[in-house]
Formats: C-alpha cells, sequence, structure tokens
C-alpha cells in the first residue's frame, strides 16, 4: 500500500435518535437533504475536492441504506486502486469482540486500516453536517504550526455558546482550555467535530485510551482534554463559512429552507466546489397546465400539478392537481393525492399522502411523516408530530 | 434471451438538421432534456440484456465519445464484453471514412468475429423508442426467420418528418409475417409497414453476408442486401411489428414535435415508466423556481433557474430564465441563458446560447427558429 500524506476517518455510525423517525430505518448520514442529495455527500464531496482520495466510513447503526448509497464510491470518483472509499463496520477479532463504543473507540478498532497507509495525519470527520470546506488548508495550518491536533471551530452566537464544546484560545490561536456546554462561555468558538491528528501522536492517545477502562472512549470527552492537560499543542482552525448541524428535525428542516433564499447562504451550484452525489437515472420533471411553483426547488422526475411553494421535492415526488405543498420538504418518491395540503413538514421517501390528508400547519414545529408510510384520505398530522405506519394503525386500532 | 450482442450505427453529420447536426451526429443530438438520441436505444438493447455493444460512429464522432465514455452510464464497463467504439480508421482498402453500414461492418471484421454472441441486433442510430427487444428475438427465433426486421406502422401525418437523405423502407408482408416486398424511398408507398432500421441476424451469417456483399462489390445494405434477399428468395425474412411509440428524428420539425411529445403524459409514461433510459449525468442542482416563476406544462431538467413564464417548453440542464422574460413552445438546450425581459416563441435554441435583456425572437410552429451552438444575441 502506497504511503499517504493524509487519510479521513468518517463518523457516521451514530443512530441520530434526534431526527426520530427519520432514522429509525437509516443512518443519519443517509438522511437525503437538498433535493438530490444525502448528508455524506457533504464530507464525501469535500474529500474529493480537497484532494483526499481515502475514506474510511465507520458505520454501525442501520448501515444497509449508507453501504447501498456508497457502493464502490464512483459518485465521489473514489473508486480508486491507490486509496478510495472503504465501508467500516465493527468486526469479529480472535479475542474480544465488541461494538464501537465511541468516537475514539471506532477509530481504534480500526487502527490496522490506517497503518496500512502510513499516514502523517488522520482527518476525523462526522456524517452529520452540512458545509463546503477545503480540508487541505486546514491541514496546512496544522503542519506550518506543527501542532499535534488541529479543531475545526466556528463562532456560534454568545447567547448559545452555552449547548456546545467551546475552545478557549490564545492570541496564536492555541487552544488552551476546552470546556464542554460551559454555563459561563469564555469564548464562543465552538468545536465542529472535524479534527486532523498527526496521526504519531493519535495512535499513541488511542491506545492509551483503550487501556483505560474509565474511560467514555470519546474524542470531545476524553481524547482532546487528556491532550491539553498533558500540555501537547492543540491548535484552533477557524472557518466562518456556512454550516450547518442537522441533527434534529428543525434544524435539517432549516438547513433546506436555506437553499431557497434568493441569495443562498450556502451555493451547491458552486463549479468550483462541486457536491457530488448518486444521481437518479429519472427524466426532467414535468409542471402541469394547473401547477404553481415558486421559491422552490424541483428534482428530476417529478410531475407537478398542485401548487408548490417555499419547499423542496426531491426525484420523483408527484404533486396531484389542488395539492398544496408549502414550506416542506418531500423526499423521493412521495405522492401526494389531491387537495392534500402540506405545510411546514417533512416527509419521508416513498410515503402516500392520500387525497385530503393535512400535514404540518402554517405555525409551529415541523411535522414529520416517516419513510414508507400511507396515509389515509383525509388524515391529520399536526405541528409537531411524527408518523409512521405502525402510529397510524396503533391509533386506527384504539378508534375501533 | 439467447446470448445476443448490439451494433449501432450512426450516420454522417449530414446537415439535415441544420445547425444542429453541423457539429455533431444525429445521434448525438440532445433531446427530452438531458439525453442524447442514442441513448433510448441503447438503453433498450441495455435492458434487453445485452452486454456486448459496438457503435460505429463516423468522422464527427468528438461528441459521441465524449457522451458515451467508457459506457459507465450504461453497465457496459465490463471487463469482458462492454462497449465499442468503432470509427472509421485508414488502412489498404478503406479511406478513413465509412461509406456505408456494409463497409463499417467489413472494416470492423475483427470485432464482429472475436464476439462470441450468438445473435446481433443491429440498429440504426436516430429513432427514439424504448422497449425491451426480447419479444423480437423470441419472435426471431420461434419463426426460423434468417433476419427478422422490425416495423411500425407509418403515420401518415408525420411523412413530411422525414428527410429524403435517409433511407425510408416499407414493407409487404404475408400472414406469417414474412416479408415478401421491400420499397424503398418511393414516392407514394405501397404498404404503411415503415421498417424501423432494426433487425435481428445471426451473428456467423451477417459475417458471412457482409463478406459476400463486399466480394461482389456490393455498398447499401438496404438495396443490395435486403431488398435483394426478399426478391430472390434467398433468405427467410420476416417483420416483427413494434406497437410502442417512436419517432425518427429526421427534420428540425421532427425533432421539435418530438420534444413537445413528451409534454404528452402518456408518451412520457411510455418512453421512461417501462424501462429506465440511462444518460451521462452531470453534477447539476435541482431547478429553482424563483418568486417570479410562473411555469406551465414544461419538461425542466436540473440545473435550471427560472425566473420568468415558461410554457409548452422543455429546457435542459443549466438553463436560466430571468425575471419577466416569457418563453413559449421553445426548446432550450442545456446552459443557455435567457436574460430578463426576453421574448421567445417557437425557437430552438443550441447549448449554450444567451439572449441579451429584451431580446425577441419569434418563430412559426412549422419553422422554428434555430440557433446554432454558443452563440450570444
Amino acid at each position: 500500500m502506497r504511503k499517504k500524506r493524509c487519510i479521513a476517518m468518517l463518523l457516521a455510525g451514530g443512530q441520530g435518535s434526534r431526527l426520530g423517525l427519520l432514522t429509525k430505518i437509516m443512518a443519519k448520514p443517509a438522511v437525503p437533504f437538498g433535493g438530490k442529495y444525502r448528508i455524506i455527500d457533504f464530507p464525501l464531496s469535500n474529500c474529493t475536492n480537497s484532494r483526499i482520495d481515502t475514506v474510511g466510513v465507520l458505520t454501525q447503526y442501520q448501515p444497509l441504506e449508507l453501504n447501498r448509497y456508497i457502493g464502490s464510491g464512483q459518485s465521489w470518483d473514489l473508486d480508486l486502486n491507490n486509496g478510495g472509499v472503504f465501508v467500516l463496520p465493527p468486526y469479529m477479532k480472535a479475542k474480544n469482540s465488541e461494538w464501537y463504543k465511541g468516537t475514539a473507540n471506532a477509530i481504534y478498532q480500526n487502527f490496522g486500516f490506517i497503518e496500512q497507509y502510513d499516514p502523517e495525519y488522520v482527518l476525523v470527520l462526522s456524517g452529520d453536517h452540512i458545509y463546503k470546506m477545503d480540508y487541505t488548508k486546514m491541514l496546512n495550518a496544522h503542519e506550518a504550526a506543527g501542532a499535534d491536533v488541529t479543531i475545526a471551530v466556528r463562532p456560534v452566537p454568545w447567547e448559545s455558546a452555552s449547548s456546545f464544546g467551546i475552545m478557549n484560545v490564545n492570541a496564536e490561536n492555541r487552544i488552551v482550555e476546552f470546556e464542554e456546554k460551559p454555563a459561563k462561555p469564555k469564548s464562543n468558538l465552538a468545536s465542529m467535530g472535524v479534527y486532523v491528528f498527526s496521526w504519531p501522536v493519535m495512535r499513541k492517545y488511542l491506545k492509551e485510551d483503550d487501556a483505560d477502562p474509565k474511560s467514555k472512549n470519546d474524542f470531545g470527552k476524553n481524547i482532546i482534554p487528556k491532550m491539553l492537560s498533558d500540555g501537547r499543542m492543540l491548535l484552533a482552525y477557524s472557518f466562518e463559512d456556512y454550516w450547518k448541524d442537522v441533527g434534529t428535525i428543525e434544524s435539517l428542516w432549516e438547513a433546506n429552507m436555506d437553499l431557497l433564499k434568493p441569495t443562498p447562504d450556502f451555493n451547491l451550484n458552486d463549479s468550483r466546489w462541486p457536491i457530488y452525489t448518486k444521481s437518479p437515472i429519472k427524466p426532467p420533471h414535468y409542471i402541469g397546465d394547473s401547477a404553481i411553483t415558486e421559491m422552490s426547488m424541483i428534482a428530476e422526475g417529478c410531475e407537478v400539478y398542485g401548487t408548490v411553494k417555499g419547499s423542496i421535492l426531491f426525484a420523483g415526488v408527484q404533486v396531484a392537481s389542488d395539492a398544496v405543498v408549502e414550506d416542506s420538504v418531500i423526499m423521493p418518491g412521495v405522492s401526494i393525492a389531491s387537495g392534500a395540503v402540506i405545510r411546514r413538514a417533512i416527509v419521508a421517501e416513498n410515503c402516500k399522502i392520500g387525497p385530503g390528508c393535512t400535514v404540518g400547519e402554517a405555525e409551529g414545529k415541523i411535522a414529520l411523516v416517516g419513510q414508507d408510510t400511507v396515509l389515509p384520505a383525509g388524515y391529520s398530522v399536526k405541528a409537531g408530530e411524527q408518523v409512521d405506519g405502525e402510529i397510524i394503525a396503533e391509533r386506527e386500532a384504539a378508534r375501533v | 434471451m439467447k446470448d445476443t450482442m448490439g451494433i449501432i450505427y450512426t450516420t454522417k453529420d449530414d446537415h439535415t438538421l441544420r445547425e444542429l447536426t453541423s457539429q455533431r451526429a444525429v445521434a448525438a443530438l440532445p433531446v427530452a432534456g438531458r439525453y442524447r438520441i442514442v441513448d433510448f436505444v441503447l438503453s433498450s438493447l441495455v435492458n434487453s440484456g445485452v452486454r456486448n455493444v459496438g457503435v460505429i460512429t463516423q468522422k464527427n464522432y468528438h461528441s459521441l465519445m465524449d457522451h458515451l465514455g467508457a459506457g459507465k452510464e450504461w453497465d457496459l464497463h465490463t471487463r469482458n464484453n462492454g462497449l465499442f467504439i468503432l470509427p472509421p480508421f485508414l488502412t489498404r482498402d478503406n479511406g478513413g471514412e465509412y461509406t456505408g453500414v456494409l463497409d463499417a461492418l467489413r472494416s470492423n471484421f475483427d470485432y464482429l468475429r472475436r464476439s462470441r454472441q450468438e445473435l446481433v441486433i443491429l440498429t440504426g442510430g436516430y429513432t427514439i423508442l424504448n422497449t425491451s427487444f426480447e419479444a423480437m428475438i423470441q419472435a426471431h427465433e420461434d419463426s426460423g426467420a434468417d433476419i427478422t426486421l422490425m416495423y411500425a406502422k407509418a403515420n401518415p401525418k408525420r411523412m413530411d418528418f422525414f428527410s429524403e437523405k435517409n433511407v425510408h423502407a416499407f414493407l409487404q408482408l404475408d400472414a406469417n409475417d414474412q416479408v415478401t416486398d421491400m420499397e424503398i424511398n418511393p414516392n407514394a408507398a405501397s404498404y404503411d409497414n415503415l421498417y424501423l432500421d432494426v433487425m435481428v441476424i445471426k451473428r456467423t451469417l451477417l459475417i458471412h453476408l457482409v463478406d459476400m456483399a463486399y466480394a461482389h462489390g456490393l455498398k447499401d445494405i438496404n438495396k443490395d442486401l435486403l431488398q435483394a434477399y426478399v426478391k430472390n428468395g434467398g433468405l427467410k425474412i420476416n417483420g416483427f411489428f413494434f406497437q410502442g411509440y417512436y419517432r425518427r428524428i429526421e427534420t428540425i420539425k421532427g425533432y421539435f414535435h418530438f420534444n413537445m411529445d413528451l409534454l404528452n403524459q402518456d408518451v412520457r409514461h411510455e418512453l421512461f415508466s417501462a424501462y429506465p433510459v440511462y444518460t451521462k449525468t452531470r453534477d447539476d442542482v435541482p431547478a429553482l423556481y424563483r418568486g417570479n416563476a410562473l411555469v406551465k406544462n414544461s419538461l425542466v431538467a436540473d440545473g435550471c433557474v427560472i425566473d420568468g413564464t415558461v410554457e409548452n417548453c422543455v429546457l435542459f440542464r443549466g438553463v436560466r430564465i430571468g425575471r419577466g422574460a416569457v418563453v413559449r413552445n421553445s426548446v432550450l438546450m442545456q446552459d443557455s441563458v435567457i436574460e430578463d425581459y426576453v421574448e421567445l416563441d417557437n425557437v430552438i435554441l443550441d447549448k449554450a446560447v444567451t439572449i441579451r435583456t429584451h431580446g425577441r425572437l419569434i418563430g412559426q410552429k412549422q419553422y422554428p427558429i434555430v440557433i446554432g451552438k454558443n452563440v450570444t444575441l
């Protein structure tokens, strides 16, 4: 195996339980985003565009959809002879076999994978953020400063700083203190969950961490504080462009809506930094005579006869005439029957919304319809509610 | 299904489609918002289980090569078989240009010989249809015919979409589907069975026929081979009736009408639902509709940004429609930019055409205005 300067390890094993029914049968990184993408397209495209060509994807929770999606890595030009994308689930070992216990443990269990490439640096990424970032710039900053670890940070509003992992830095951007959700934050620089480690240092700390039975085997909770207390050089790398954590229903909805602004904060249509994805095999979409389409994003294969405003329709969505979709995210393959009204909602893949259904409300929290749900005619889902086939069946049974 | 290979022959750019084919083969002409004409027949072959496809190209094959690449999108980038592009090449007896299908097949004798499939589907490159050829192959096997020709009922209304430069053959069939007469380019055809340039033949027989034709100095596959054998009865030639949707793209008018046909739900359904049509993908963002967008009865591909009025149009990938612009009854190929307050009606724009603010182009339904590639007006 040829030596690599840097390889990336993408943590994609989290359940994403804050996304509720959306991640019931798929891992968070596989969740659709922005009309044709999935969340994992962003870190993978960033890697390709940053010329990092070796990526290990650590999976654990509901990996089927994710495995199928990543395939050979061809969509991101990561189907290479020397390098490429590798799906790394936990596996049986001679002595002990276990699930990934924490973020650091997941990397530690793939020690052998990393060693093959004898890298100088290891880039640790997470699969739940929407952003465009040149990792090579961060890598160069890390190298120039001779740091042991570099942590990407971004300023967050002061009032919300107490809900993040906050880095206190000195004039040379060295991290002097790390506080997890401080009551009185001294800085507003929050960790983005993007790390560059010098591999020899990382190797040492992972080994020590694994030997410590009290450790939670987590980068934020254990590895970083330990390195700080050992006087290692921790560099903060400031990133000020668009970055959104899409870990909750509300934030996922918001990040989608951000794409519809007249001058979007986040430009997907950037030829210098394309976001690659697996394209669906569908004809262009059709807009019918009775349709109204405004301030919306519509993907290929859709057939729209109704009203679509301020919404995102993924590939192959059918909107019947007299159906209304407003301020909503409609994932691939959904059909919406005549008379249905969907407002401020996320409708997951392949749902069938029956005639006259209402999903969500003009005000209030985001409603969610889980994957493959069939909403019977006239069914109503209130603001903030989450339903899927099981929940509907239970409710119907209770009514009888 | 019997193991079958496919050969698609594309024609020279002969300017039958004016500016649109001055730089590319008809097979490489963009259609339906994101496809090239060849995608339909190539996808049909692949969806029928064909794993070895040769594409005979003429001199101007750059855009076709660029489009087909290694055949990845059609799953033809395999270790064995796969996609073979067969451009003309200079040899002792070949001047660097194919004089016809027979000449092209003769030049690629090695490819035909080395292929291992029992049957060949030989097809032209400017017919749009999406089907599985399995039924045709079955009929070919069941009938014991030497050659089976696919035909459809000619629509008298569409005769004016024919180009006189292309071959139009009409077949007479008996009760057992055997071809009993073949008329080539008649002024008034005696039969309404139009040969669709798709034939099934045993590979070894094709090799033999091509060799014999070459040995006797015969050039024209239709006149010298098919028509001759129908006449002398030396081979059993059968017909196979295709009843689905098909269009042959031969003229600007035919091209325009085909694109407009796609605004009909039944046509879209027939072309895209039963079998997928594969094509080279681009990394475009889904289409964006802005606040002033007013779109009716149109087909819109990814990458479009629309802030004006669009009616009865086919917009290819990456088309921009400015605020206050009104575009009707038009076909806009990829990356065309329609600036604010432009008015277009009955227009075909080739790739990357820019119409500056307040521009106005009004064509006729019978004769749409065509603007060539990369032009700024």
